[in-house]
C-alpha cells in the first residue's frame, strides 16, 4: 500500500470515529498496523481535534481548539491569557506560556459581558460537560467565532453523546451564520449512531446570545418531534409488531393456509 | 493475522460510523489483508439483492453464505447468478439433495412469515450440510434473511445465522443456536434542506434452545418440525429485537442527546426550587 493511500485510509477511519472514542480507535489501529503508523494516526487525530473543536484540558480549564485560535503549531486561550501546545491523544495542554490577546473589534469589558451571558445560557440548557469560546476570526476583524461544546461520555455503559454548535457573528452587518451538529453513539451489543445537524443563517441579530438560545431551543424541540415521527411513520412501516391476525404464526404443515386465506381474500 | 488484530478490527467496526460500514470494512482489509477472510465471514453488512431469471426475475438476498466467487445462489431455482462456468460450478457449494428439500420448505414457510410481518420486502433461506454424508434430518446449519426498505430513507435487514445439532445426551433432542443481527437505517425525509437527522446501526444477540423431535417419524415430518422450531424461535427473537431496537433508537439515543442539551433543565431547576419552598412551608405549617 502506498504511503499516500495509507494516510487516506487512516484519515477516513479517524474522521468516522465518535468524538469520545479516539483513544480506543488509536489503540485498535496500532494493533492492526504497527507502532510505525503512530505518527500518521496522530496527525489525523490532530486534524480531527481542530476540525471538530475538541476541548483540551489546560491547567484545569477546558479550552476549545479550532482554526480560530491556532497560532503556528500552538493554540491560545484569550480568557486565561495563555498559549499552549497540545497532546492530541490525551487532550491535554503542554508548554503553557503567558499570552496576551486583544480582539481588534471588541473591548475587554464587552467581551466579558458576552462571556457571562453565554455562560448563564449554557448553565440553563446544557447538562453535559460544557465548554465554550469566543475567538477572533483571522483576517476579518469585524467577525467573531462563538463555539459551544457539550459532551457526556459514558464508556462504562457503552454510550457517548456530543453536541457542538459553532457560529460566526459579524459585528458590523449583524449577521449570524453557523452549524449545529450533534451525535450519540450507543454500542452495547451493537453499534447505533444518531446524528443530526442544521445550518444556520440569520440576519439583523442584535442580541447574539438570545438569538443562539432561540435557535438551539427550536432545534431541540424539532428533534423531539422528529424522533416521534421516525418511530411512528418509518419504523412502524418496516415491520409489524404482530401479523394482522394479532396472533403469532401457527408454524407447521398448515402454514400454507395463510397464503390460501390471503389469496381468497384478494380474489385470486 | 493474530487474534489481537482480529479483535481490534471488530472493536473498531463497533465504534466507527455504521453508515459507512462497508467502506470501513474494505479499508481495514486494505490495512491488514490477512484479516480479509475472518472479517468477511463474521461482519454482517446490509444485504444486496439479485434477480433469478429462471424464476420470473424473482428477487433474492445475497450474503457471504450463498456466495461463490462473485456469484450468488438463488434459493428459488438453486442457480448461481451471474451464471458460473461449468468448470467453476464443479466446485461450487450446493446443499445435498435431502437438505435442498428442507431448504425449499424453509423458504416457503419463511416467505409466509415475511408477508405476515413485513407486508413486503424479500426473504431468503440458505442451508448447508455439517456432515460429510447426505443429510438425514440431523445436523445442519443455515441463514434466514429478511430485507425491507421504504424509499431511500429506511431500511431493515435481518440476518439469522443458525446451527442445529443433535444434543450429545439424548439423540431425539436438538440444540438450535441462532445469532441474530438486525441492521436498521432511518433518516428523516428532508423537509428543510438545511437540516438532517439519521438513526442508523445494528444490534446483535445470541439465542439457544433445546427442542425434542420424534425421529421415528418419516423424513418429511421431521423436516416440517425443524422448520416449525426454527420459525417460532426466529419469530420470538425478531419480536424481542424489534422492541429492543425501538427502545435503543427512540428512547435511549434521545435520552442521551438530552444529557448533552436540555432546555428543560432551567425550568426544572425552578420547579425543584418551588418544591423545596413548598416543603419548607408545609414543614412550618405542621409545627
Amino acid at each position: 500500500m502506498s504511503s499516500s493511500k495509507f494516510e487516506e485510509v487512516i484519515n477516513k477511519i479517524i474522521n468516522d470515529s465518535p468524538p469520545g472514542e479516539l483513544r480506543e480507535v488509536y489503540d485498535d489501529l496500532i494493533k492492526i498496523t504497527s507502532e510505525n503508523s503512530k505518527n500518521t494516526i496522530l496527525d489525523a487525530i490532530e486534524n480531527y481535534n481542530v476540525q471538530n473543536c475538541i476541548p483540551i484540558e489546560v491547567n484545569g480549564n477546558s479550552v476549545i481548539i479550532s482554526k480560530y485560535n491556532k497560532e503556528g503549531a500552538k493554540f491560545f486561550d484569550p480568557v486565561n491569557s495563555v498559549i499552549f501546545s497540545v497532546n492530541h491523544l490525551e487532550r491535554k495542554g503542554l508548554d503553557i506560556e503567558p499570552y496576551e490577546f486583544t480582539h481588534a473589534k471588541i473591548e475587554k469589558g464587552q467581551l466579558k459581558e458576552l462571556h457571562d451571558k453565554l455562560h448563564e445560557y449554557l448553565l440553563q440548557s446544557f447538562p453535559g460537560d460544557v465548554s465554550f469560546a469566543v475567538y477572533p476570526v483571522p483576517e476579518e476583524i469585524s467577525k467573531i467565532s462563538i463555539i459551544i461544546v457539550s459532551t457526556k461520555y459514558n464508556p462504562n455503559n457503552f454510550w457517548n453523546g456530543h453536541w457542538r454548535s459553532s457560529y460566526i457573528y459579524d459585528l458590523e452587518t449583524r449577521e449570524l451564520s453557523g452549524q449545529i451538529s450533534t451525535q450519540v453513539h450507543y454500542y452495547e451489543d451493537g453499534n447505533v449512531s444518531f446524528q443530526s445537524g442544521k445550518d444556520i443563517n440569520q440576519s439583523n441579530v442584535d442580541d447574539v446570545v438570545c438569538t443562539i438560545r432561540d435557535i438551539e431551543t427550536n432545534f431541540e424541540n424539532d428533534l423531539d418531534l422528529s424522533f416521534f415521527d421516525l418511530n411512528e411513520k418509518q419504523f412502524k412501516a418496516l415491520r409489524r409488531r404482530l401479523p394482522v391476525t394479532r396472533s403469532k404464526i401457527n408454524w407447521g404443515s398448515a402454514i400454507g393456509s395463510y397464503r390460501l386465506g390471503k389469496n381468497a381474500a384478494e380474489g385470486k | 493475522m493474530s487474534d489481537a488484530q482480529f479483535d481490534a478490527a471488530l472493536d473498531l467496526l463497533r465504534r466507527l460510523n455504521p453508515t459507512t460500514l462497508q467502506e470501513n470494512l474494505n479499508n481495514l482489509i486494505e490495512l491488514q489483508p490477512n484479516l480479509a477472510q475472518d472479517l468477511l465471514s463474521s461482519v454482517d453488512v446490509p444485504l444486496s439483492t439479485q434477480k433469478d431469471s429462471a424464476d420470473s426475475n424473482r428477487e433474492y438476498l445475497c450474503c457471504d453464505y450463498n456466495r461463490d466467487i462473485d456469484s450468488f445462489r438463488s434459493p428459488w431455482s438453486n442457480t448461481y447468478y451471474p451464471e458460473l462456468s461449468p468448470k467453476d460450478l464443479q466446485d461450487s457449494p450446493f446443499p445435498s439433495a435431502p437438505l435442498r428439500k428442507l431448504e425449499i420448505l424453509a423458504n416457503d414457510s419463511f416467505d409466509v412469515y415475511r408477508d405476515l410481518y413485513y407486508e413486503g420486502g424479500i426473504s431468503s433461506v440458505y442451508l448447508w450440510d455439517l456432515n460429510e454424508e447426505d443429510f438425514n434430518g440431523h445436523d445442519f446449519a443455515g441463514v434466514v434473511l429478511f430485507k425491507k426498505n421504504q424509499s431511500d430513507h429506511s431500511n431493515w435487514d435481518s440476518i439469522h445465522v443458525f446451527e442445529v445439532t443433535t444434543s450429545p445426551s439424548s439423540p431425539d433432542s436438538f440444540n438450535y443456536r441462532v445469532t441474530t443481527t438486525i441492521i436498521l437505517h432511518l433518516d428523516k425525509t428532508k423537509t428543510d434542506e438545511n437540516s438532517h437527522m439519521m438513526l442508523s446501526g445494528n444490534l446483535t444477540r445470541q439465542t439457544e434452545k433445546d427442542i425434542a423431535i420424534d425421529m421415528s417419524r418419516p423424513l418429511d415430518v421431521i423436516f416440517t418440525s425443524h422448520v416449525a422450531n426454527l420459525g417460532s424461535l426466529i419469530e420470538d427473537i425478531e419480536s424481542q429485537m424489534r422492541n429492543l431496537l425501538e427502545t435503543v433508537y427512540f428512547e435511549k439515543t434521545r435520552d442521551i442527546f438530552h444529557q448533552t442539551k436540555n432546555a428543560a433543565i432551567a425550568s426544572s431547576a425552578e420547579e425543584a426550587n418551588k418544591d423545596a419552598q413548598a416543603e419548607v412551608i408545609r414543614g412550618l405549617q405542621s409545627l
